[in-house]
């Protein structure tokens, strides 16, 4: 994970079980300013990380900051929408 | 060779390596010295054989291995202890299990009854109830033919049971409802709920919802817990089975509910959705969460299960596969041609380097010239890499040695004996050819040993010896060959008795006066049986003289010294190789012959007043007391007419096989030289007192003399004993 | 991109087995003869994608061998099929809990290999 700049991260190309734990460590040290994921570089994307980036979405919604995905590779758009999933659901809903 | 047919053979030949893991391993815990891991590796070699047999569908070897299998892992678990009888019967087991293995790859067959004695009898010590009847394996259809398709199409035989009820015919679609949980243990194990989804999605068109109600905010969430939840509606050709199927890995890592919905038809509600969309009342958009596949795989148009279509075939785009192959392993197995081809051109390396040695002596070039000394150096490095080449082919007797075993057992069991063979020096490696020549000879003479050698248990307590005889068998290099000694510790020749069957048998004049060595060597000797009858055991018609002739051939020497009341020894000596020989260099009436150096005793220059005549022809030379024939070698092998004046000649001292010395008589020594053996036999057949031939350096062909054929072809061999024409 | 699978067994016939049918279906090989040469190979070669592992061996068995790889913290994501001779329950279950994603059950038929292995790493 790499700052880009502020407010946005790039997620790691390996989303699997042994990176949940560094996401939510990362995401938690973020946590309260808007954030954008760039999720352009995903080529795997498992179960738990899936959870971490829900919980995240529901953890900036109700510190009333903005969490977004930008650039979804194919990998990320395959395995949101194989856990029955949409990209919208892994950000903040403020429209 | 197809692919399969490589694995087999891949899979004989551990079955061998297994097979002698497993006898050595029981022989170590009949020893008592056995500890857990002794039991693990004989457990893992009965299991091991079990697992290949199984893939190659031979039914008879799994099942006898699984009975055998099960006790052995009870005897692992200590349900079975590792009482001596229990031991021997593992034994016998092994053996069972090696004929049974031998049947497999070989043909032939079997003792049926004894198979399921044995197995009975395993079944009995592994437990009260009968072993469970092993599963038998339906062979593995593995094509091996490069052209045709890869394994992932070869045909699977699926149960109908499977597909309920969705045939193409019908065109039937099976609705399923499933809820599935994971726990955090799915996770844990590299399971991953994404995975499963997908494969669910593969089958067929998968409604999927998403429950991610109890996930909590980040500061509370561990990131590898499990807090999802799916609910999954499919419609697919396959069957309730396929669905599990996915799941099997799983199913105690989640909470899982499969529901069939409206067998044999469409979904209802799909079809009602499918109706709306077309109609334009619904829009095609997919509800929140609840979205279907976007891509479902196409209905199977075959019977090919659907699961196999998530096989993806092996395209150009994946690269080769050999590529990624890697083999760890320190060991490669090399066709044995290619490593006889190396022999063979590093036989004429030898040569050629000795032909150029010899041209560089001729031309008079210094001793300790750049030159001379860079020969040196070349000779050495040739040497070396002949012995490296050789070592290659070079093999631990360890493999024949355990064979021995099982032969001293069998005996053992057929004659009432009680014996223990102690082996030593299994490592001592000599060449591969010598090594499986080796078997049928000493097979031999460890039965002799057990049926004659030793006497019956309660002689043996009569002569205060203990119930337990022993045969040890031992291997050692001395001096550039390899020698193994069979003894015993039985009651030694019975030398009365040898004499007077030699006697009946015209093998020695009734008066013949022999020394002790003499007589015992008579059971060298071509029709001697010392059995008096043809026991089961020493049986099978070869007598002796075939074990000497057989070891002879091999170019070795076995001799016999026996002690009464103590036992006999029987002593092989064998070349480390076939293919290279030690030999004295001699000419003959302008012939060049070769006398392998492991038959002389000396050479020396003959006396007028040591020469005597016998008869007519022959003729002796006193040696220190004792006259020795005198073998003219030049008429002997029809180089010459004229007998050779001893006075003008050098004696090659040489000794047979069975220790009676003769003089060869030759015109001079020209030196001593490792020779490259090149057989006679294949261009010519076999040729009077020639053994092979070889090259020299200076490019001649010279042959090499087979001094035990001399020397029983003159008829001197033995003063007193009748010559057998046969 | 091909998938790149382990295999860890000390029979010599199965895991030529198991390479012909993985090499059929387009996937790398690394071979490996028991646990602990297993655990070296995982530190020498690219990390596999999928470990086949044989329970009965030398050295280090199966359940030694799956426990090592899943208290390695770069290693434990890989999944681990065990193979077993039948479908003994009980060995599953210790492999279950040793920590296996799942099984194979030998003799292995070629396309249901490639199956399991889809199933745990597709």
């Amino acid at each position: 994970m790499r700052d880009l700049m502020p407010g946005l991260i790039s997620l790691p190309s390996q989303l699997d079980i042994k990176a949940a734990a560094p996401l939510a460590a990362e995401l938690l040290a973020l946590r309260g300013k808007d954030l954008t994921l760039d999720a352009s570089a995903v080529e795997q994307l498992g179960g738990q990380c899936i959870q971490v980036l829900l919980s995240a979405a529901a953890t900036w919604a109700a510190d009333g900051a903005e969490l977004a995905v930008r650039e979804p590779s194919a990998a990320f758009l395959e395995a949101a929408e194989t856990a029955g999933l949409a990209t919208s659901d892994f950000c903040t809903r403020n429209n | 060779m197809d692919t399969m047919a490589a694995i087999k053979q891949t899979f004989f030949q551990e079955c061998e390596e297994q097979l002698a893991e497993l006898e050595s391993g029981l022989l170590t815990i009949e020893r008592e010295e056995g500890d857990a891991e002794t039991i693990n590796a004989v457990f893992r070699a009965v299991h091991s054989i079990k697992g290949g047999a199984g893939a190659f569908g031979l039914d008879e070897l799994v099942r006898f291995a699984h009975t055998f299998e099960t006790t052995l892992d009870g005897m692992r678990s200590g349900k079975v202890e590792t009482a001596p009888q229990i031991v021997r019967l593992m034994l016998r087991a092994a053996d069972t299990l090696a004929d049974l293995v031998r049947v497999s790859r070989d043909g032939g067959t079997v003792d049926a009854a004894r198979v399921s004695q044995i197995g009975d009898e395993l079944a009995q010590a592994g437990g009260a109830q009968p072993a469970p009847a092993a599963p038998v394996f339906e062979p593995i259809a593995m094509s091996g033919d490069q052209q045709t398709d890869d394994f992932g199409f070869a045909p699977v035989m699926i149960s109908f049971d499977d597909l309920v009820g969705g045939t193409q015919a019908d065109g039937g679609q099976n609705g399923f409802a499933i809820s599935f949980k994971p726990k955090p243990e799915l996770y844990a194990k590299a399971n991953d709920a994404i995975r499963l989804l997908r494969e669910l999605r593969r089958m067929g068109e998968a409604k999927i919802r998403c429950d991610f109600s109890e996930i909590p905010l980040l500061s509370e969430l561990d990131p590898e817990g499990a807090y999802l939840s799916w609910h999954v509606r499919l419609s697919t050709s396959g069957g309730d089975a396929a669905v599990r199927e996915v799941f099997e890995f799983v199913e105690f890592d989640c909470d899982l509910s499969i529901e069939a919905q409206g067998l044999g038809g469409t979904d209802a509600s799909l079809a009602v959705e499918a109706l709306l969309v077309e109609a334009g009342i619904k829009e095609s958009a997919p509800a929140p969460a609840e979205i279907p596949a976007l891509a479902p795989v196409p209905r199977q148009t075959s019977a090919t299960p659907p699961q196999l279509a998530a096989v993806a075939p092996p395209t150009a785009s994946q690269g080769a596969p050999a590529q990624g192959a890697q083999q760890p392993s320190a060991t490669i197995r090399v066709d044995l041609d290619r490593v006889d081809r190396l022999i063979d051109l590093v036989g004429e390396l030898v040569i050629n380097q000795s032909m150029l040695a010899q041209r560089v002596m001729e031309a008079g070039i210094a001793r300790l010239s750049d030159v001379a000394v860079g020969l040196d150096d070349l000779e050495h490095l040739t040497r070396e890499i002949q012995d490296s080449v050789m070592a290659i082919r070079a093999q631990p007797v360890r493999p024949i040695f355990q064979r021995m075993s099982r032969v001293v057992r069998e005996v053992a069991d057929m004659t009432g004996k009680s014996v223990r063979l102690i082996t030593d020096g299994e490592n001592c490696e000599v060449d591969k050819t010598v090594i499986e020549r080796l078997a049928d000879p000493l097979t031999h003479m460890i039965r002799n040993a057990v049926d004659h050698g030793l006497e019956k248990p309660d002689d043996r307590v009569k002569a205060g010896k203990p119930e337990q005889g022993v045969v040890r068998m031992t291997a050692a290099h001395r001096s550039g060959r390899v020698v193994i000694e069979v003894a015993d510790d039985g009651a030694g020749i019975n030398r009365a008795r040898v004499r007077d069957i030699a006697v009946r048998k015209e093998l020695i004049d009734a008066d013949a006066q022999l020394s002790d060595a003499e007589i015992d060597d008579l059971i060298f000797a071509p029709g001697f049986s010392t059995a008096s009858t043809i026991s089961d055991v020493s049986g099978r018609g070869v007598g002796m003289d075939v074990v000497r002739r057989s070891i002879q051939a091999l170019g070795g020497r076995i001799t016999i010294s026996s002690r009464p009341g103590q036992g006999t020894t029987f002593t092989l000596s064998l070349p480390l190789t076939l293919a290279v020989l030690d030999g004295m260099v001699v000419t003959v009436a302008g012939q060049t012959l070769v006398v392998p150096l492991t038959a002389i005793v000396e050479t020396l220059q003959p006396k007028a007043a040591d020469i005597h005549s016998l008869g007519e022809k022959a003729r002796v030379v006193a040696i220190r007391g004792s006259f020795i024939p005198l073998i003219d070698i030049g008429s002997e092998l029809g180089y010459r007419d004229s007998e050779a004046d001893p006075l003008q000649s050098v004696a090659v001292l040489v000794e047979t096989e069975n220790q009676s010395q003769s003089a060869l008589l030759v015109d001079g020594i020209i030196g001593q030289q490792q020779v490259v053996i090149k057989s006679l036999e294949t261009n010519y057949g076999q040729v009077f007192g020639v053994a092979a031939a070889t090259i020299l350096g200076d490019g001649r062909v010279a042959v090499i003399l087979d001094i035990d054929a001399v020397v029983a072809g003159t008829g001197r061999d033995h003063a007193n004993r009748k010559r057998n024409a046969a | 991109m091909s998938k790149v699978i382990l295999t860890v067994d000390d029979s010599r016939t199965i895991r030529e087995m198991l390479k012909a049918a993985l090499m059929d279906a387009g996937m790398q090989v690394i071979q490996a003869e028991d646990g602990v040469h297993g655990l070296e190979m995982l530190e020498s070669s690219s990390t596999p994608d999928v470990i086949i592992t044989d329970i009965n061996m030398p050295r280090m068995d199966g359940f030694g061998f799956i426990e090592a790889v899943r208290g390695n913290g770069k290693y434990r994501a890989i999944p681990i099929l065990v193979l077993t001779t039948e479908s003994v329950d009980d060995k599953k279950e210790r492999a279950r809990r040793a920590g296996a994603s799942g099984w194979i059950v030998k003799p292995f038929d070629p396309a249901k290999l490639v199956s399991a292995i889809n199933r745990v790493a597709a």
